[in-house]
This record gives C-alpha cells, structure tokens and sequence, in this order.
C-alpha cells in the first residue's frame, strides 16, 4: 500500500475514478474466484475427507474443472463486452 | 356370477351359504360388494394394452440396470487407481480422443458424444485426464494430426524451441519428459473414420516437409492465373466464356492447374500431393524410422442416420447395454495399458498412391470396417455435387464481377437497389472465391480419405512405432481384485 501515499501526498486529488475501477475489478475477481472454489469443491471433492491430502482423481477433478470455468468465465466476458460495445448506451461495469 | 343374475329362488338362497373370511368380516363396515368381488381378467384390447406397454417398459427398465451395473463394474475395477495420494504437480495421464465427423451426419461430433457417454466414464474413475479434438469437416482430423506431428519433428530436429515465456512456467518440462508422458497416456480413436483420417494424418505428418505451409496462400498461388478473374475485354472474350459455362468446368482451368486440381485428386489419394510441395524447400528428409507413439485406443462405434436405418436405431435404443459394455471395455483396456504390437498382415504395402485392390486389408487395418456399410449411399455423388456447385458459382461469376468493375471504375451509376445494399467489390469477390475453392477442395480432399473404397493408409515405418491396447491379462485383474 505504499504507492498509495507516495502517490497521494504530491498529487493531493487521487484519482477517485480508478480507484473505484481497481475495487470493482478487485470484487469481480474475489467474486469469480470463489465461485469457482465453490463450484469445484461441490463437484469433486467428497464430504468424506477420508484423507488429509488430495487423491488422484480429486485433483484430476479440480484441474478439469478450474480449466472449464475459466474458459466459461472467459467466453461470458467476451459475449457481454460485444454485446455492450453493440449496445454502447448501458456500459457492462464490473466484468473483465 | 351368472348364477346370481338368474331370477328366483336360486338367486335368493345363494347368498345365505357365506363362508369363510366373508362371514367373518360381514359386520366389520367393509362394503358387501368388496367381499364378493371376484378376480376376473380385463378384457382382450386391455390386455394387449398393458402386455405390450409392460414389455417396452420392463426391456428398457432392465436395459438401463444393467447399463448401470455394467459401469459400476467397470468403475469398481479402476477405483483404486483413484484412490492414490499424488504430489500435487504431479501431472496425471494423458490421453487424447479423437472423433471426426461421421459422414452424412449434420452433427460434427457424434464420435465424441459416443466417447463421453460410455468411455469416459472409466476414465474419470481412474483419474486419466483427457483432451477432446473434433473434427468439424471431412479431413481436419487428418490435418490436425498430420501437423502435430510436424511440429513434434521441428522441435526434435531443432528447428523450434519453447519459447522463453513457456520455459518460465514451473510447469514447464522439457520435450524429452513431455514425449515420455506422452507415450504413458495414449490415443483414443473413436469409428472408422477418424482411424483412416488419423492414419492419413499420421503418414502426411511423417512425410511431409517441415516448413510451415499457409494453405491460404498455396491455394491462392494456385488459382492465381486460371482465368477466372481476367478482364473479358481485351483477351478473348469467347475463351473465358467457353471456359466458364462450357464442359470443362470440373478443372478450373485446362493450363493453369496442373499442380493441384479436383481431377487429379479423383485419380489419386490425396496424400501424394505433398510430395510436390515438399520438394520446394525442406531441409530435412522424411525420416527412416519414427519413434515410438504413444499407443491406440481403437474404439467400435457406428452412427445410424438416415430413414433406412430406424429400426437399428430403435433397437440399438433398447441395447444400450452393449455399447456400455464395448465403452468400458476399451476404457479398461485404456486404463489397465497393456499394449500389443499393431497387426498388419505381411502382404501390405505402403498403401500411399496405389489403390489397387483394397477392399480387406486385414489385421488391425480392418480396424470396425463393417461400420462402412452403414455410410449413406447420397454421400457417393459427394464429388459430383461438389462439382456442380463449383459450376454454378463460376457461372454466375462473370456477371458479378462486371458489376463489381463496372462500378469501381465508374463506368456506369450504381442502381438505387445497389446503392441500398452496394454488391461486392472484386476484393471480397476474390476472397469469397478462394474460401470457396478451399472448402470445396478441402471437403473432397477429406471424403477421399474416408470413403469406403479406400484404403487405410499405411506406411511400413509405423510397424515398430505403434501399438495398441490389448485385453489385460486375467490373472492380473484378479489379483488386483
């Protein structure tokens, strides 16, 4: 956090702008992170917890399924930013 | 009960010789005409009803049980597997399926709907990661395939190397441990037709030059001086025309294409065309012997389309259980990796360029050839068809090219209907016209390799280089189990 004061003390007016951006975007990928936790977490791994670490296929499970949902997440993201610059009137605020 | 119906005394002292749980239950509130009921059959069309509707349910109930327990089975034999602890940047094994096109079918990726819902079942119970590669046309398995391997053989002659940003991944590995992973894992190959494409693939990529090649940009050099766009003008006016619309619309042009036309492509298989290409500039020669690859899954499957073929797949509705059974199995053998050698009888010789007598080639080759009985009949005239939309479309050509020009140069004022949605320019014309010819070319290029008559391809370098999962051993799994 140091840029921020070596930043503000000089400038006096931050950019309150992009500081709002950089936190939507902070919250969108906290957001989408822990979805993805979730959603793998349901789907591969057992609520046995039989054992403390991973097995074979748990981690085959999780790989497969983090690929998927990034790939999900990526083709959401370029479907909403095509439709909003179609669109052009209501930005999409918040997505990658 | 008919003797209750008749009138008079006999009806009137019937009643009284009660019996039984009747007389025990007759004060209980129980109706009296429960108590008389008697168990009769219902009548003739009922019984037809129920007895047909219960033996489609009940043959699909059972079919699906078993179905289920077959899997379970299958997935009780290949847990533990599963069930080991790994270090978490361990990679797991790899395997890539391959599924073409079925031809006739609209649907580009039935082979790999096949492999999803019976094969890959086991394979997520034994923890094997698998990659998917479609096909969506006729051939892209084989171009798939072919440059792959193209770029294996760069990077093992050192012609390429990962690049910096790779190497800097801590998941990176060096080719040398990649090959090695790779040959641990395996390739699926699911129908007929991704084999021949795969085998196409397979023999184009080992003998083929290694230089990038655009097709693009080939194609474009191909057809670059075939008359097609020349100014009707100056230079025979009759020739373009005769050229156009007259007989020999099949090769597009009678001087210029003697390098690559549909005709040529009709005599041989197409994989004697990269010979010529590769005379233009590899370094490297075709190799003498290839490596090992990493083994072949050979995975039955036969997609029923068309009106005719109903009823196979009414009963194939009712038999799922076999194709659960013929799945796992190969998603066993998978699993298990016990491997044989590829069986190709002696007599075969590299089947590049001769198309001799090819109906059974034998051993492995013959690899689900009965499922080639089932391709459409239409898909015959495939070259035919595709030859007369060819026809068409360069007849129509010369008119839209005139009004093209005609309006670039300024010849004449464009209509009002041409101002409204303005015609194509000569540039997206030429570039229409090319993604045209490369489908087309593209497509019977693809057909050729899978069509019944021809050929699995075979070159004899692959004797020591492939191998195929065979039947575990028995005694192995019991000793597992």
């Amino acid at each position: 956090m140091s840029f921020l004061r070596g930043g503000a003390a000089p400038q006096g007016g931050v950019n309150m702008e992009k500081i709002e951006m950089a936190i939507t975007e902070l919250d969108t990928v906290t957001d989408f992170f822990n979805r993805m936790v979730q959603s793998c977490h349901n789907k591969c791994i057992s609520t046995r917890y039989a054992d403390a670490d991973l097995n074979k296929g748990e981690s085959v499970c999780i790989d497969r399924c983090v690929s998927k949902f990034n790939e999900v997440q990526k083709k959401v993201g370029e479907k909403l930013q095509s439709r909003g610059a179609a669109n052009a009137g209501p930005s999409t605020g918040g997505f990658l | 009960m008919s003797s209750s119906q008749m009138p008079g005394n006999p009806s009137f002292e019937a009643p009284k010789k009660v019996s039984g749980f009747r007389t025990v239950l007759k004060y209980t509130g129980i109706p009296p005409s429960w108590l008389d009921k008697r168990p009769k059959l219902p009548s003739r069309n009922w019984l037809i009803f129920w007895s047909l509707t219960g033996s489609v349910v009940g043959y699909y109930v059972y079919d699906r049980r078993q179905c289920k327990q077959i899997k379970q089975h299958y997935i009780d034999k290949v847990k533990h597997l599963s069930e080991a602890s790994v270090d978490p940047f361990d990679t797991p094994r790899r395997v890539t399926v391959y599924g073409a096109k079925w031809p006739g079918d609209e649907d580009y990726d039935q082979s790999l709907r096949y492999f999803r819902k019976y094969v890959k079942p086991i394979l997520v119970a034994a923890a094997i990661d698998y990659e998917l590669v479609a096909g969506k046309r006729h051939g892209d398995i084989a171009k798939h395939v072919a440059e792959d391997v193209r770029k294996r053989r760069r990077l093992s002659e050192g012609l390429d190397q990962d690049s910096d940003v790779t190497k800097a991944l801590p998941t990176y590995k060096p080719p040398a441990e990649r090959r090695k992973q790779e040959l641990a894992g395996g390739i699926v190959i699911v129908g007929r037709p991704t084999f021949k494409e795969f085998m196409s693939g397979l023999a184009k990529g080992w003998t083929q030059g290694l230089e990038k090649v655009d097709e693009d940009e080939r194609l474009a050099h191909i057809l670059e001086d075939d008359g097609k766009f020349d100014e009707p003008e100056e230079e025979l006016p009759i020739g373009v025309y005769e050229d156009g619309t007259l007989k020999e619309s099949a090769t597009p042009s009678p001087k210029a294409s003697p390098v690559f036309s549909p005709l040529q492509l009709h005599q041989k298989p197409p994989l004697s065309s990269p010979s010529s290409n590769m005379s233009l500039s590899t370094p490297t020669t075709p190799p003498t012997f290839i490596p090992e690859l990493p083994p072949l899954l050979l995975v039955p499957f036969t997609n029923y389309i068309g009106i005719k073929q109903i009823p196979l797949m009414i009963w194939g509705f009712f038999n799922q259980r076999q194709k659960v059974q013929s799945g796992a199995e190969a998603g066993y053998r998978l699993v298990m990796h016990s491997t044989r050698p590829f069986d190709v009888p002696r007599h075969v010789s590299d089947s590049i360029g001769d198309d001799g007598s090819h109906s059974v080639q034998g051993g492995d080759l013959d690899f689900n050839k009965e499922a080639e009985g089932y391709y459409k009949k239409s898909l015959d005239d495939l070259e035919e068809d595709i030859d007369i939309s060819r026809k068409k479309y360069y007849e129509k050509l010369p008119e839209k090219l005139a009004t093209a020009r005609a309006l670039s140069r300024g010849t004449r004022e464009p209509t009002k209907e041409e101002y409204e949605n303005p015609p194509p320019t000569e540039v997206e014309l030429r570039a229409e016209r090319l993604k045209k010819e490369r489908r087309w070319r593209d497509d019977v290029a693809g057909w050729n390799i899978i069509k019944a008559g021809s050929p699995v391809v075979w070159d004899s370098r692959f004797q020591d280089a492939l191998k195929v999962f065979s039947e575990p051993p028995k005694h192995d799994e019991e000793q597992r189990s």
